[in-house]
């Protein structure tokens, strides 16, 4: 029997040289040459050989050292699928299986690697055929070779023989460890590697349980096993208990699901997470079969093949306890987070060195980001906010269409994840919300179009699941597409079809005055009306002559839609107010305007109203004063024939009179040019220059608001000019009471011409004409009568008294006018020193006051 | 309710001007010579209906009256292809057509005769206005209608419409060189008292300047009257622009004339305009147009179209009492503010001491429809007390003529100065005096007390006790 396997074994090594050499030459080599016969030759004497791999004939330690490799390289799963394969190869015992298992496997490493190294050096065995090649081939035969072969025959391998003598010392003293560690071992290994196989599923086994007082397994302190043995079995315990927290968090979250809380980023995470945990699974379903293999003890080392001990399921542990702890930790962190905030928090995780690390956190972010980007991209193309759960970084809240756009919708910074800037955050906020706003408040359409534009721009679909964790320079540079289109688009809605600029001159014009030729008017035909005690005044008059001073100025031109959102507002009025003080006039912004135009907008446009409306009452006042003593007035009246004290006396009341004018006209008319020049067209023109420059509605917003601040705080109305504010006021207050004494001053003198005419009429035959100033009723002598003492006497007395009337007021006037203008250089918030410079021009104040 | 106003043209001259300041506005209207809107003047903001007012047929009429005692001018008017702008029933020409003969007397007599005819006409403009503002008046001081006629009827605005204001376009004769009308400061010096006693507001046009103004500045060897005419109403045109394109101040001509104004019988106002130019000569250099170039230009005497006769010292004392810079184009109103410090900084004007002042700056716009090669020009309308030295030397011209006696025989013929009675001329002469010596005063801190401290200084004139008429205090 030997004799023919030597034999068979002698022809089959023939056979494959022959095939060998056939292959290189082509030609059927001859059997007899001499070539033949020396390769043959060679070929047996290796075969025949005693030479030995350097290492260590364990099958199982070439199987692990295969895994190691497949799992560097490949995936742990094509590890599993060897460590499978290899397990099930090692189980097969009996006929027709192959014995030495080791040298296979050694075998096909071998191979491999030379395979490996072939493929790089492409053609080195075709000069010669190498050791490689010919080991292939007789790796091949001998696995026939041995397939056939039932009986060990050990020539190939000496330590295998070797260690197989039952006689040996060594087997002796193994035997006697054996029996001692059974001894002191309550239980064996095998129980408790599956135990903790059990434990690490999360299931109590027969000796490891789960402690609460200890917060995790452990072996009960009853059974009796070496301490080494203990602390290792916590060690892999850890598994166990980190797997608990893992998938406790799972379930906890999916029981809790449709109820709240969890939301689609929480239902991501979790779904991530379980797909770890299956990874897991299959390779405790590995190892749980491994585990039936008893563990031998260090004799029976070759035989028994695939098993596990703690030591091995430690190496097996190793990476499975690195993922599980950062799950573990992530599920910790994201226990009480949600949405955005749980991304933000796993994120900060992700900046690990260790490249496993960062991978599989990449991994997971992909899973948990994807709703998030989700949202952000429905939001930026489709103004779509998607969030039943409040998890996205942007919250909306039911407002009305004018404060849409300012209180709508905010960023919540706690939903914001750290890889997401404030200011693209910022951007995204905005770009969706001018979809919504232009949804709503311009009711358009034509923003579809710029975010299909964007999207293609951007070179993302504007289908789902575009966007991942990982790419957000995708999706900035989507955003940025999307919002520089939208914001474009939205400005030309609101320019073009809501006229902005229109408005905003509308608005310049009539509440702040600037066209004046209906200022004017209004300011005629409501005056007689506005002197009214204010309850009594109808604001549906006021309507009507409002009506009639646009029809007769060149309003009336103006753009009907904007006529008729300008009205009449009467301010609630008090107790003896007059109509002066609660007129005003508004203007109806309208959806969408009012996001601009709100309502304390309005309320500010009003206080300028009112104080531009009171300075050019003011105005009107000291013009129809002047007009009253316009050059032509009195001078055509014959008061010649007055006495020369009261004539003097005369001439010195109207004098004063008409610098006291002076003077306040030049305050008057000098503020108005302040307030023309440098507060309204100064503030109009950087205005307008920022609306050509704004990007999108926040700019214009801020413009707009930098436009009103600048005129509410140089024209006084701020908070901090109250003072000045107030005096300039009472310093109104006292050129309308001027108006009052001018007026009256005028009417005495009127009447005190009548008078004087009457006084004369006996002697008017005589004066043929007033201008003949030879008239003899013009002699002195012939005023010598009773009523014209009379009336000499009240004329001297009432121009005195309003001569004394005019003294004060014109004291108080300059009190009033230095005070006022000695505040002007201290304010520090606003620069006043161009109406001190009006005001001042011919350095009139400062010479009379260098303090001024 | 536009405030309206009325425009009389009152003689020869001051249908001259008239003619060419309503060509100037229908030309900024666009306004066609028949008074019909062009197809191309669409665009709003301007004001039309202060000067003028819409027929029936849409016609734009100017508000214009058309007076004279002569038919030569109007005759003209009424040939040229303006003549169908106007509403024939406001064109005055007298019966005889004679005219005044440069006679003041004949003049205001004449006047007197037809009043009823043309207040007949004033009344119906005023009846169609809604708020009616005032009256403009163009006539000449040197000339018989002009003058005489146009003094009756200042006296009778003011008597009839004495809430309305009173605006003149004065010119004053060329005193360089001889007049043909030898009686011109009989003439000037009547109708200078009712310039100073009836009207509100005097623009002194002095053709002297213009004269020098056409040779120096605009390089015309030998201006004509249409040339210097056409200043005029560029003048004219531009101190209306606020009135006419309505802004945030200045919009009615009682607030343009208020500030000008503060003390009522200084109301005569000098003007200045930059950059000029005249029809069919728009070769000039065109310069660079800044708000303070303009501003300052304004301010240099020789732009000014008012005569200086003032020696140097004292014209050193002269001092303005208001200013008001109409400046119109697409100027950047920060400019404005920049331009006036620039101003203060190098003392280029000198301004009254006894009240505070400024110079008033109105920006107006420019009318689209008129192409100059400026951006930027100004318009200054300002009055200053060396306007005193101008009826100085009326005085002092009427004075030579009155020594000798000469040419009175002429006004002895009418009513006024009949029976010898030259009063008349002696009150005026005494008026226009205390007018220059308000304006001397004014040049002074103490106005405020002028005229009272030395009762006796005042009563000077012809010495008649209390009582009697004092011209200076005739307030």
């Amino acid at each position: 029997m030997e004799e023919e396997d030597q034999r068979k074994v002698t022809d089959l090594v023939i056979e494959l040289v022959r095939r060998l050499l056939s292959q290189q030459n082509s030609q059927n080599p001859n059997l007899n040459s001499p070539h033949f016969s020396q390769s043959l030759r060679y070929a047996l004497r290796i075969l025949s050989s005693r030479l030995t791999p350097s290492i260590s004939p364990d099958a199982d330690a070439i199987a692990e050292s295969i895994k190691r490799r497949l799992a560097t390289q490949g995936n742990s799963s094509d590890a599993l699928t060897f460590a499978d394969l290899y397990t099930k190869f090692a189980s097969k015992n009996g006929p027709g299986s192959v014995n030495n298992k080791w040298a296979v496997l050694y075998l096909l490493k071998i191979v491999s690697e030379d395979r490996k190294t072939a493929k790089n050096s492409m053609d080195s065995s075709f000069s010669l055929p190498n050791l490689g090649l010919n080991d292939d081939e007789m790796g091949n035969n001998l696995r026939v070779l041995n397939g056939k072969d039932n009986r060990e025959k050990g020539w190939k391998n000496g330590v295998l023989l070797v260690s197989k003598d039952p006689e040996n010392l060594r087997e002796i003293s193994f035997r006697e460890f054996r029996n001692l560690v059974k001894e002191e071992n309550e239980v064996s290994e095998e129980v408790l590697v599956r135990d903790v196989l059990y434990a690490c599923q999360g299931i109590d086994g027969k000796y490891v349980k789960f402690d609460s007082t200890l917060d995790g397994y452990a072996l009960s302190d009853l059974v009796k096993v070496p301490r080494a043995t203990r602390i290792i079995v916590r060690k892999l315990c850890e598994l166990g208990w980190l797997f608990r927290k893992v998938k406790g968090y799972i379930s906890e979250s999916m029981d809790r699901f449709p109820a709240e809380d969890v939301g689609t980023v929480g239902q991501a995470f979790c779904a991530a997470l379980q797909d770890e945990l299956s990874e897991y699974y299959k390779l405790l379903a590995v190892l749980e079969a491994q585990s039936m293999n008893p563990v031998p003890l260090v004799s029976e080392t070759a035989s028994s093949g695939n098993y596990l001990s703690l030591r091995r399921l430690s190496v097996w542990f190793a990476e499975p306890m690195v993922k599980m702890r950062l799950m573990a930790v992530l599920v910790d962190k994201c226990k009480v987070l949600r949405g955005g905030a749980m991304a933000g928090a796993i994120h900060l995780h992700a900046q690990h060195g260790d490249p496993l690390v960062h991978d599989f956190m990449r991994r997971l972010l992909r899973r948990v980001c994807s709703p998030l980007f989700e949202m952000v991209r429905s939001w930026v193309l489709e103004g779509e906010l998607e969030d039943i759960y409040a998890e996205f970084f942007i919250v909306g809240q039911p407002v009305k269409a004018e404060s849409l756009w300012r209180e709508g919708y905010r960023l919540h910074a706690g939903m914001l994840p750290s890889f997401i800037s404030q200011s693209l955050a910022q951007r995204i906020l905005r770009t969706g919300k001018s979809i919504n706003f232009l949804r709503v408040c311009c009711d358009d359409r034509g923003w579809a179009d710029a975010t299909t534009e964007a999207a293609a721009a951007a070179g993302t679909t504007t289908r789902r699941g575009g966007l991942g964790y990982g790419e957000t320079d995708a999706l900035e540079s989507l955003v940025m597409e999307a919002a520089k289109r939208i914001d474009k688009h939205l400005l030309d809605v609101i320019y073009k079809r809501y006229k902005f600029k229109e408005h905003c001159l509308a608005i310049k014009r009539y509440l702040l005055l600037g066209q004046g030729d209906f200022v004017q008017y209004l300011m005629d035909i409501v005056g007689p009306e506005l002197s009214e005690p204010a309850n009594t005044i109808s604001s549906f008059k006021l309507a009507g002559l409002l009506e009639s001073a646009i029809r007769s100025s060149n309003a009336q031109y103006d753009d009907p839609d904007i006529l008729d959102r300008l009205r009449v507002r009467m301010m609630p009025h008090n107790t003896g107010d007059r109509g002066w003080d609660v007129f005003s006039l508004e203007y109806d912004a309208r959806v969408p305007l009012d996001t601009v135009f709100t309502e304390s907008v309005m309320t500010r446009y009003l206080r300028i109203f009112n104080f531009l409306w009171k300075l050019r009452r003011v105005e009107h006042a000291l013009i129809g004063a002047w007009k009253t003593m316009k050059p032509n007035c009195i001078t055509s009246h014959a008061f010649t024939k007055l006495q020369r004290a009261v004539k003097l006396q005369l001439l010195s009341t109207l004098r004063r009179c008409q610098v006291l004018w002076d003077e306040m006209n030049h305050f008057v008319t000098n503020l108005q040019y302040y307030i023309m020049f440098e507060v309204l067209e100064v503030s109009w023109s950087n205005f307008s220059n920022e609306m050509e420059v704004a990007k999108d509605l926040d700019d214009l917003l801020a413009a707009h608001e930098k436009y009103l601040h600048s005129i509410v705080e140089k024209s006084l109305l701020g908070e901090r000019s109250q003072t000045l504010y107030k005096s300039l006021f009472v310093l109104f207050d006292l050129i309308l009471q001027f108006r009052s004494h001018a007026d009256r001053l005028y009417e005495g003198i009127h009447e005190l011409q009548s008078r004087t005419v009457e006084s004369s009429s006996n002697s008017r035959d005589k004066s043929k004409s007033s201008r003949q100033r030879k008239d003899k009723s013009s002699e002195p002598g012939s005023w010598i009568s009773e009523g014209r003492k009379a009336l000499t006497q009240r004329a001297s007395e009432f121009l005195q008294n309003m001569g004394q009337d005019l003294d004060a007021l014109a004291t108080e006037y300059t009190s009033l006018l230095e005070g006022f203008l000695a505040q002007l250089p201290v304010q520090q918030h606003i620069d006043l020193k161009f109406l001190l410079f009006r005001l001042d021009f011919t350095e009139f104040y400062s010479r009379q006051h260098p303090t001024v | 309710m536009p405030r309206e106003i009325i425009t009389l043209q009152v003689g020869q001259c001051g249908n001259q001007i008239g003619m060419e300041f309503w060509k100037q506005l229908c030309l900024e209207h666009g306004i066609s010579k028949e008074g019909i809107l062009e197809d191309f003047a669409t665009q709003g903001g301007d004001r039309k209906d202060v000067f003028f007012y819409q027929a029936d047929d849409q016609h734009y009429i100017p508000r214009a009256l058309l007076i004279d005692l002569e038919p030569r001018v109007i005759n003209g008017i009424q040939n040229s292809e303006y003549r169908n702008l106007y509403n024939h029933e406001n064109i005055f020409v007298s019966d005889h057509g004679g005219g005044a003969g440069n006679n003041w007397a004949s003049g205001y007599h004449q006047g007197k005769g037809v009043e009823e005819d043309i207040m007949d006409m004033i009344d119906r403009e005023a009846d169609g206005s809604d708020s009616l503002e005032g009256f403009v008046l163009c006539h000449s001081i040197a000339g018989g209608t002009g003058s005489g006629m146009g003094s009756y009827l200042l006296e009778t605005l003011n008597d009839r419409y004495s809430k309305k204001l009173v605006q003149t376009y004065s010119v004053f004769p060329n005193q360089m060189e001889t007049s043909d009308v030898v009686v011109q400061p009989y003439n000037s010096l009547l109708t200078l008292k009712r310039l100073t006693l009836n009207a509100d507001c005097v623009v002194v046009l002095d053709n002297t300047a213009l004269n020098r103004i056409a040779v120096e500045r605009l390089h015309l060897s030998n201006p004509t009257f249409v040339q210097t005419n056409s200043l005029v109403s560029t003048v004219m045109s531009a101190s209306t622009t606020t009135l006419r394109y309505p802004g945030y101040m200045n919009n009615d001509l009682v607030g343009l004339l208020a500030s000008l104004i503060p003390t009522p019988r200084c109301h005569f106002l000098m003007t200045g305009y930059t950059p000029l130019t005249v029809e069919r000569q728009q070769a000039n250099v065109i310069r660079k147009t800044t708000v303070l170039d303009v501003m300052r230009r304004l301010l240099q005497t020789k732009n000014i179209m008012v005569s200086s006769y003032a020696r140097t010292k004292e014209a050193s004392q002269a001092k303005y009492i208001s200013i008001l810079n109409i400046i119109q184009g697409e100027v950047d109103p920060t400019q404005v503010h920049e331009s006036l410090q620039r101003i203060r900084e190098r003392k280029l004007v000198n301004f009254i001491e006894w009240g505070p002042a400024s110079i008033q700056v109105a920006l107006s716009r420019k009318s689209p429809y008129v192409q100059t090669a400026h951006r930027v020009s100004g318009l200054m309308l300002a009055s200053h007390t060396s306007i005193r030295h101008l009826f100085s030397k009326c005085l002092s011209q009427y004075e030579k003529l009155r020594k000798k006696q000469a040419f009175l025989d002429n006004y002895r013929k009418f009513p006024m100065f009949a029976d010898n009675d030259l009063s008349e001329f002696d009150e005026s002469r005494d008026i226009i005096e205390s007018l220059v010596d308000e304006y001397k005063a004014c040049e002074s801190p103490d106005y405020i007390k002028w005229g009272m401290e030395d009762p006796d200084h005042s009563l000077t004139g012809e010495g008649n006790g209390s009582g009697t008429l004092d011209p200076k205090l005739a307030v």
